[in-house]
């Protein structure tokens, strides 16, 4: 089997409604889709998010790492077996962050292509590679940034449909009374949780954690910048509450680091920030190892292409603190695949069990909501 | 739950389509008519089978103004009426998209068959029937409203002729009836299965979201900005 083109597409799909944070708000979906095609004319599919402000990663600059150092070290090369995901994505070279950058979500992309093209030609499933250890995955509710009428509204929609546990988007003026309405919202039987996606300052983050302890808060995720880890652990050992990191792990030598440093007590493995689904079970594995949880994360406006890899991993690892992702419709106002990735009543979705990622990508679809289609070399 | 929260809601949700870029366009001469032509048609060519669905759930008090419903959806209200799946495709075929017919009935029928498929996000049947019903009653309120507006400009910078618009003709006459007892239906839907108001609320904000309408016709990603 060789790989003998590719396409990748830059897909805007508008969101349902907007999703903000302390960074951002997004009122559509930013994200990169490739596209990859065999010698026997199987397809496959993978994608990777790209976001200044985690991995440093611009749409420009995921494209050009794709058409330019990924896709070129893949082109024409016999691609190893379909069970062996480490001789997989060892085809592609070893990321490493150069000028701000750690190009992960575009080696994400081009692994999973790689590896949904390779399973899908002899038709086997992604549980050839990572067999699954439950019978479904269940997902956390996120409830965004916004009035606070606006996330007590998203807390009540969360609870409608039954989600067991949910995020709140902290890192504003308001965070003490924003956190406190939303528990008033969802009552004590929901798992509760802050992300301050690096907004606060040390004392600030102090300040609020004190102040919602009472809350039974199950952990607050980046609640520093990224920076020195010994800041992260200094927070940890004034707090109760459980830290979570994530955009200050990147890499395994990020997890080393926080490992080494006691600066966490969970880490949020998302497939596309952490290059892939090699690279996040790697880091998933030093977690285990130092008695560290693990969070499957998310990136906001995924479509079905990553949100599958997200399901894949999340049932695959021993233990899994939460889960996050699978919006689907629920977020996207349409979905790139024929079959619905998106979570049901109480945050539960089912295994995909069909070939590769166990998701249809309709490539009309992405055709649709592409920004910019780019045909690699060899591609038809 | 009473019918003014309901229609307190749903008048917002009209206001903020009439307020979006893409209906000004739409009503502008600058609209990708052909694109909204279609969207309209994908959104509602598999109600009735939506309808039927309700149908069966409906309380007694709500029974009979679903099953007229129904009969007017299928074409079976009077001996002159048509299916209203006909008067969609035959809205396509005037508008000189008849080659486009089998994918748009496709990706209505793909709609409909994720909708069954996909998990249900909701714990009982009767909440997926308030969210069910909630859609359809939102979008025979704004019909009710805005069907005669979207006709003329259809008509004006589309060119289609009186009898291809007569689906959006047919809502804005009838609906304004159809609407007013929507309100009403959703509200004795909430009474008669004890759904709290606060629950209620929740599932039907969950149906709608933002700009339930602008993401059904239109499907571009300006769709939803603001008018500058």
């Amino acid at each position: 089997m060789r790989l003998v083109g590719a396409a990748l597409y830059l897909v805007r799909i508008p969101f349902v409604e907007a999703f903000s944070h302390s960074i951002t708000e997004r009122r559509c979906s930013e994200t990169v889709v490739i596209r990859v095609r065999d010698d026997a004319g199987t397809e496959g599919f993978g994608e990777g998010t790209p976001r200044p402000y985690v991995t440093g990663e611009t749409v420009e600059t995921m494209l050009e790492a794709l058409a330019h150092e990924l896709w070129p070290a893949v082109a024409g090369r016999e691609v190893p077996p379909a069970d062996d995901l480490a001789a997989l994505a060892a085809m592609l070279p070893q990321t490493s962050s150069a000028a701000g950058i750690t190009p992960n979500a575009a080696r994400a992309a081009m692994e999973l292509a790689v590896v949904d093209c390779a399973l899908r030609r002899v038709a086997r499933p992604m549980a050839t590679i990572l067999p699954p250890r439950r019978p479904r995955v269940t997902y956390s509710g996120i409830v965004t940034a916004g009035p606070i009428e606006r996330a007590v509204q998203h807390a009540r929609r969360m609870r409608a449909i039954g989600m067991r546990e949910i995020k709140v988007k902290v890192g504003f003026d308001d965070d003490v009374p924003r956190v406190t309405a939303v528990r008033e919202a969802l009552g004590t039987a929901v798992s509760l949780r802050l992300d301050a996606n690096g907004a606060w300052t040390f004392e600030r983050a102090v300040a609020v954690l004190d102040a919602l302890a009472p809350l039974q808060i199950a952990g607050v995720e980046q609640p520093l910048p990224r920076g020195p880890v010994e800041n992260l652990a200094r927070l940890r050992a004034t707090t109760s509450i459980p830290i979570v990191v994530d955009e200050s792990l990147l890499t395994a030598a990020d997890a080393d680091a926080l490992i080494e440093a006691k600066a966490a007590d969970v880490f949020n493995v998302r497939v596309s920030k952490c290059g892939g689904l090699a690279a996040s079970l790697a880091i998933a594995s030093r977690a285990a190892t130092a008695g560290i949880g693990v969070q499957v994360g998310s990136q906001v406006g995924e479509t079905a292409i990553l949100a599958a890899a997200g399901r894949h991993l999340a049932a695959t690892l021993p233990r899994v603190a939460f889960a996050e992702g699978s919006f689907g419709t629920l977020l996207l106002t349409e979905d790139v695949s024929v079959d619905s990735v998106r979570f049901g009543h109480r945050g539960e979705a089912p295994l995909l069990t069909g070939p590769g990622l166990g998701i249809r990508v309709v490539e009309e679809r992405l055709r649709r909501y592409a920004a910019t289609i780019r045909h690699l070399p060899g591609d038809r | 739950m009473d019918t003014a929260t309901i229609r307190e809601l749903l008048e917002r949700h009209v206001t903020a389509f009439t307020r979006a870029a893409a209906f000004a366009e739409l009503e502008d001469g600058k609209a990708e008519y052909d694109g909204f032509i279609e969207n309209v048609a994908r959104t509602h060519l598999q109600s009735p089978q939506l309808v039927a669905f309700l149908y069966a759930l409906a309380p007694p008090a709500a029974a009979p103004d679903l099953l007229e419903n129904l009969l007017e959806e299928t074409g079976r209200k009077g001996p002159l009426e048509r299916p209203h799946p006909q008067l969609l495709e035959d809205l396509l075929v005037a508008a000189g998209l008849a080659d486009r017919l089998p994918t748009i009935r496709a990706e209505a029928e793909d709609d409909l068959r994720r909708l069954v498929a996909e998990p249900l996000l909701y714990g009982t049947l009767r909440d997926v029937g308030l969210a069910a019903l909630t859609e359809i009653v939102a979008f025979e309120f704004m019909l009710s409203h805005l069907a005669g507006r979207i006709a003329v400009a259809l008509a004006t910078h589309r060119g289609l002729p009186a009898r291809a618009l007569e689906w959006f003709t047919h809502h804005s006459e009838v609906d304004v009836r159809h609407a007013e007892q929507g309100l009403e239906n959703l509200a004795t839907y909430v009474g008669y299965y004890g759904i709290g108001d606060d629950e209620a609320l929740a599932i039907i904000e969950t149906s709608l979201r933002e700009d339930v309408f602008a993401r059904r016709y239109f499907r571009a990603p300006k769709a939803a900005e603001p008018r500058r």
